[in-house]
């Protein structure tokens, strides 16, 4: 099922803001927020690290997790460094859930990669994500509304949202708050996958704000 | 610059808090010549007392005394409000006190909308700013010489381009002395700045109600009778609680019979209904009279949440 969700989300702030100088339209930030709890995920299509391209609809029928990136922001750090990161993408994903990692900072910001930078830093990491797709651009971060890395959002067999919001329930860049935090990632999936219903669907995601491109407007 | 009257309609975040903050924002700044901060990513923080010393007489009525933490940062990044907003988080201290001595909670100054992108709104601090910690001393701390504070600081320093963790270990050591002349150090007055900068419990006689619609919250406040020189030209809300409101969405300020309306987008997080919401407001207001230029105010509300309907016959009290 194709969406067009994109597209006026791209429209909006490049072509309705010069024609309206009114500026009610333009000063209000983009809100279309598509990804709510209960919603149906808006499609997407990323090219990966690996120049791939992924396209979310083609997942269909298996669970699928978004992870809001950025290697220099404390949070994501505090996850990679303590190994925690790379041990969900490893557990879930061989459990047959897909895991899209997603670098929306834009170039020159903390966290943009080059392609073969992030590969490099998936390989030193030892990260095994489904793809790390390259959205310096910010279409997906947008599309999703996500505010900070490392927001993470879990999309269900049939396409809906069940989760979105932080990693845990410990807002810390310590790495000796990752043993004893609740993983709201891995209850929402586990909870969906006992046919229960996700007990947190939505948390406040915590960490550092996306670095996206500054607004042309 | 800090005198700014005229704000802007358009763009209210650029200009309009700054306001509040700005007279401590200088006396901060005009401070820190002379000050030796421990340095943070971008960057000093110091630990300060109001006093240069405590009075053993104080300490014997079991009176509080205020220390601060004075955050000074370089040009283009901040540090964050209680509530954050939309990222971020706010520092965390944890205290070394002799037994005898316990710290009460950070009282925030009332904080900026930082805007990190178009989509993403956090509050903040820019520039400078103290976060004043009572302390409560038991009476038979006066029978010693000195007392000891220590503070360690975990924090997060931002720029709209990246942000970086910081740590702190501060000490201090006040005298607990008798004296004749007054205590006050040379932060006596960015304390009482500091404070003009908080905000205050709103006037008892406005009256405050809270519609919950669909997708919105709709705050209506009411000045009572007979006040013509309250013309609201600005009004902003800072949610004390995450998740309640869209921290991005304009904030719709309307006219209403005696007061005003401000409408407050719901946080797509928001999943439950709450029963209060409690915050600060912020007023700039057009004094026909005004006696300096200075017209931002801010205030503390706590007013119960009603379904659309019943609004009218609640009126929450602002008082707090």
């Amino acid at each position: 099922m194709k969406r067009s969700t994109l597209f006026p989300m791209l429209l909006y702030p490049t072509l309705l803001c010069p024609m309206l100088v009114a500026l009610v339209l333009c000063s209000a930030p983009p809100l279309a927020s598509a990804a709510k709890v209960g919603a149906a995920a808006p499609d997407f299509t990323g090219t990966a690290s690996t120049g791939k391209t992924f396209r979310l609809s083609d997942y269909r029928g298996k669970y699928v997790v978004l992870e809001w990136h950025n290697n220099g922001c404390p949070f994501v750090r505090k996850q990679y460094n303590s190994g925690n990161m790379q041990q969900l993408q490893k557990h879930w994903t061989s459990q047959g859930v897909v895991w899209f990692t997603i670098l929306s900072s834009a170039p020159g910001k903390q966290g943009y990669a080059t392609a073969p930078e992030e590969n490099d830093y998936l390989a030193k990491m030892q990260a095994a994500p489904t793809a790390a797709l390259l959205d310096p651009a910010g279409e997906i971060g947008h599309l999703y509304d996500a505010k900070t890395s490392p927001q993470m959002v879990v999309i269900n067999p049939q396409g809906v949202v069940i989760y979105d919001g932080a990693i845990d329930d410990k807002p810390t860049t310590d790495l000796n708050d990752v043993p004893g935090a609740t993983n709201y990632v891995s209850l929402a999936l586990q909870q969906a996958m006992a046919g229960k219903q996700v007990e947190t669907p939505a948390t406040r995601p915590y960490g550092c704000s996306v670095k996206y491109a500054d607004a042309t407007h | 610059m800090c005198i700014e009257t005229k704000m802007r309609w358009r763009s209210p975040n650029s200009t309009f808090y700054r306001g509040l903050a700005c007279g401590a924002a200088l006396l901060l700044s005009a401070a820190s010549a002379q000050a030796e901060g421990t340095p943070i990513p971008h960057g000093t923080l110091e630990l300060i007392a109001e006093s240069q010393w405590i009075e053993k007489r104080e300490v014997a009525a079991g009176q509080k005394f205020d220390v601060g933490l004075r955050f000074q940062l370089e040009k283009g990044w901040h540090i964050y409000w209680v509530n954050p907003g939309d990222s971020g988080e706010p520092p965390r201290v944890e205290w070394r006190l002799p037994s005898g001595l316990t710290a009460g909670a950070v009282e925030w100054p009332t904080p900026r909308r930082l805007e990190g992108s178009s989509s993403i709104v956090d509050y903040g601090y820019e520039d400078a700013v103290l976060l004043i910690v009572p302390m409560h001393a038991d009476p038979k701390l006066a029978a010693e010489q000195a007392t000891q504070i220590g503070a360690d600081v975990k924090l997060l320093v931002c720029s709209h381009d990246m942000c970086i963790p910081g740590k702190a270990q501060l000490s201090l050591t006040l005298p607990i002395e008798s004296h004749v002349s007054a205590p006050y150090s040379r932060y006596a007055d960015l304390f009482a700045a500091t404070r003009q900068s908080f905000p205050h419990p709103a006037p008892t006689t406005w009256r405050f109600s809270v519609a919950d619609l669909n997708d919105s919250f709709v705050l209506t406040a009411n000045f009572g009778h007979k006040i013509t020189d309250h013309q609201i030209t600005q009004a902003g809300f800072f949610p004390l609680a995450e998740s309640q409101i869209e921290n991005a969405a304009s904030q719709k300020l309307q006219p209403a019979a005696g007061g005003f309306q401000l409408t407050l987008r719901k946080s797509d997080r928001l999943l439950k209904p709450i029963a209060r919401l409690k915050g600060v407001l912020v007023l700039s207001t057009d004094h026909s009279h005004a006696n300096h230029s200075h017209s931002d105010q801010a205030y503390l509300i706590d007013v119960p949440v009603s379904k659309a309907g019943a609004v009218r016959n609640n009126s929450g009290n602002g008082a707090h």
